[in-house]
């Protein structure tokens, strides 16, 4: 870095400040719509309704956010957010690093069929009419009273990348751990627990942050389970529904509030983690 | 212990071992099972058939002939391929020069990196929801911000048919940049310094050195880039679901907009009755449309290969 600053003449350096400059400038268009949404539920709805261009609030009112979590039920949506999320990641981690395992280590017959099978899924998108029968069957179960379809359909989409992610992190472990393992009486489960999990743990992070994501975006499939039951609709189907709902001249306070509730952790999340997330994403869209 | 007998103890490792590993994988089979390949069938089972969700009476022939003339559903067909093209128009581009210009040794690439990135964490339902508050005609901060510059009447962007599609690509360029911009920096991170170091020295500026040296050893990605960019755009719809619900006038209704409405009935609050059986053959024919664009752009690419 140093030494290529060392070269530049006059002329470079005014062309780099330029491109900075045309950066910084796309930086703000970039995140104006998020500062704006959080700004805004600041405002009174007074204030939202008559418009304008200015962006701050003129009085700040963070009584939108009591009304949001307590008039609009905002409490109960970001509960089920938060135990949607949570349990997506948790089974997700589970579930996709055994099998990742499996399919990296063990031998059996029609392995690489049922790997096939999930390749090809992955390619084939129906759109919404998958949600139909499986709201049909959670229906027939009597589990449309609980989060629990929600998640497991949630884990159920998800789960072919994060198997990719994991087979192929097993891969590049060499096998004469399993051997020394298996050589000291470890079974085939236990070398897992013991000798892969702990490998494992870089693309652990990046399913769980994947994976939740997942979990706290997902927008169409809880819509569909949730039409008929307030109580279970996560962040995203709620204030969604609050403005569906709302009509015209609806309390836009409260919606901004919501929207901001919705959309704050996942960014205070990824503000921490967003190193793990953009090498996730790639890692994701590469081996998928 | 004799041979046959460590052999014998071998085997028996093994079994269990395959047993355990059986057990093992069993939770992921178990949701492909019901999450990909069920519903896949089920939506096969009523092509033919006229189906509320309730009842199904077998019409044969009718929802094929339906399809034929529902020029709702063609039209949201062509809007599918018009929103396709604006995306990938602007998305592509936008991408690759923010990639290109990230690789500069510039001061705050990766605070860069991370805020072009941002918008992909946010869920499209609540980015679509915050876009409707920004495109709103009379209390929109973006008509209000241009009405500041000197702007005479507020542009209607979501409930004029000429404005929308503007509207829901600017939506998606925002939300979907950042990803391919990674891409795109993974892809370069592959070019060796040792390149860009012999160009410099045979005297190639910057725009040669992309035009000559950066777009030739990124085609590879290019490619893979424009393949998830297209199939991306055909499957988009949460985005604008719940930004224009499709309208004004079923002008921005997409191809899987519309089969969401014939699935679940539409708009969320005043249900129309669904029509599955309709919807599922319309899915069928949606899942072989992507099929067959995303043959149609490998052959291309293939085509591309043989002339570069």
């Amino acid at each position: 870095m140093e030494k290529s600053r060392a070269v530049m003449s006059g002329k470079q350096k005014a062309i780099m400040a330029v491109i900075w400059v045309l950066m910084a400038f796309l930086a703000i268009l970039t995140i104006f719509p998020v500062v704006y949404i959080i700004l805004g539920s600041f405002k009174s709805n007074v204030e939202l309704l008559v418009g304008g261009s200015n962006i701050f609030p003129s009085e700040w009112h963070p009584e939108n956010y009591v009304q949001a979590w307590t008039g609009a039920k905002f409490a109960t949506y970001t509960w089920n957010s938060v135990t949607i999320s949570v349990c997506v990641m948790l089974i997700s981690l589970f579930i996709s690093t055994m099998a990742g395992y499996v399919f990296s280590r063990s031998h059996f017959p029609g392995k690489n069929l049922i790997y096939g099978i999930f390749v090809a899924f992955m390619f084939i998108n129906v759109g919404s009419v998958s949600i139909r029968p499986l709201y049909e069957l959670a229906t027939a179960l009597h589990l449309n009273e609980s989060l629990l379809p929600i998640v497991l359909i949630s884990v159920g989409t998800g789960q072919a990348t994060y198997i990719f992610l994991s087979r192929g992190f097993v891969d590049s472990v060499p096998k004469e751990l399993d051997e020394a393992a298996k050589i000291d009486g470890c079974t085939f489960f236990q070398t897992f627990i013991r000798i892969i999990l702990p490998v494992l743990k870089p693309v652990m992070g990046t399913i769980a942050l994947l994976s939740f994501r997942q979990g706290w975006n997902e927008y169409i499939m809880p819509l569909v389970f949730t039409m008929a039951r307030d109580n279970l609709r996560p962040l995203t189907v709620g204030v969604n529904m609050l403005k569906a709902t709302g009509g015209g001249a609806a309390a836009w306070n409260v919606m901004f509030a919501g929207a901001s509730i919705a959309v704050v952790p996942m960014l205070i999340i990824y503000i921490l983690f967003n190193k793990n997330f953009m090498s996730g994403s790639t890692a994701g869209a590469v081996k998928g | 212990m004799s041979n046959k007998g460590m052999k014998k103890q071998v085997k028996k490792e093994d079994r269990r071992d395959r047993i355990s590993a059986i057990l093992m994988l069993s939770p992921v089979v178990f949701l492909l099972l019901i999450c990909s390949i069920y519903p896949f069938l089920w939506m096969f089972r009523y092509v033919c058939y006229d189906y509320n969700g309730f009842s199904a009476t077998f019409t044969g022939a009718r929802n094929f002939t339906r399809m034929i003339s529902d020029t709702t559903f063609w039209s949201s067909v062509g809007h599918t391929f018009e929103y396709a093209f604006y995306k990938l128009v602007f998305i592509i581009p936008l991408a690759l020069i923010c990639a290109v210009l990230l690789n500069q040794k510039i001061k705050g690439t990766s605070v860069f990196r991370a805020i072009y990135f941002m918008p992909t964490v946010i869920s499209s339902s609540i980015s679509g929801m915050i876009f409707t508050f920004i495109f709103a005609t009379q209390n929109g901060i973006l008509n209000g911000i241009l009405m500041a510059l000197g702007m005479g009447a507020p542009v209607q962007w979501l409930t004029s048919p000429d404005h929308v599609m503007t509207a829901v690509t600017v939506l998606a360029v925002w939300g979907g940049f950042g990803n391919y911009m990674l891409y795109f920096i993974t892809g370069m991170n592959v070019i060796s310094e040792d390149v860009y170091e012999a160009a410099k020295i045979d005297g190639a500026n910057g725009v040669q050195t992309f035009f000559k040296i950066t777009l030739p050893m990124l085609s590879p990605i290019l490619k893979v880039v424009l393949m998830l960019a297209i199939t991306g755009a055909f499957k988009d719809y949460e985005a604008i679901m719940v930004l224009t619900q499709g309208g004004p006038g079923n002008r921005s209704m997409v191809m899987f907009l519309y089969i969401y409405n014939m699935i679940f009935g539409s708009g969320l609050t005043n249900m129309t009755q669904p029509q599955i059986g309709y919807g599922a053959l319309l899915s069928v024919v949606a899942a072989i449309i992507v099929g067959l664009v995303t043959i149609a752009y490998q052959r291309i690419a293939r085509r591309l290969d043989d002339v570069m």
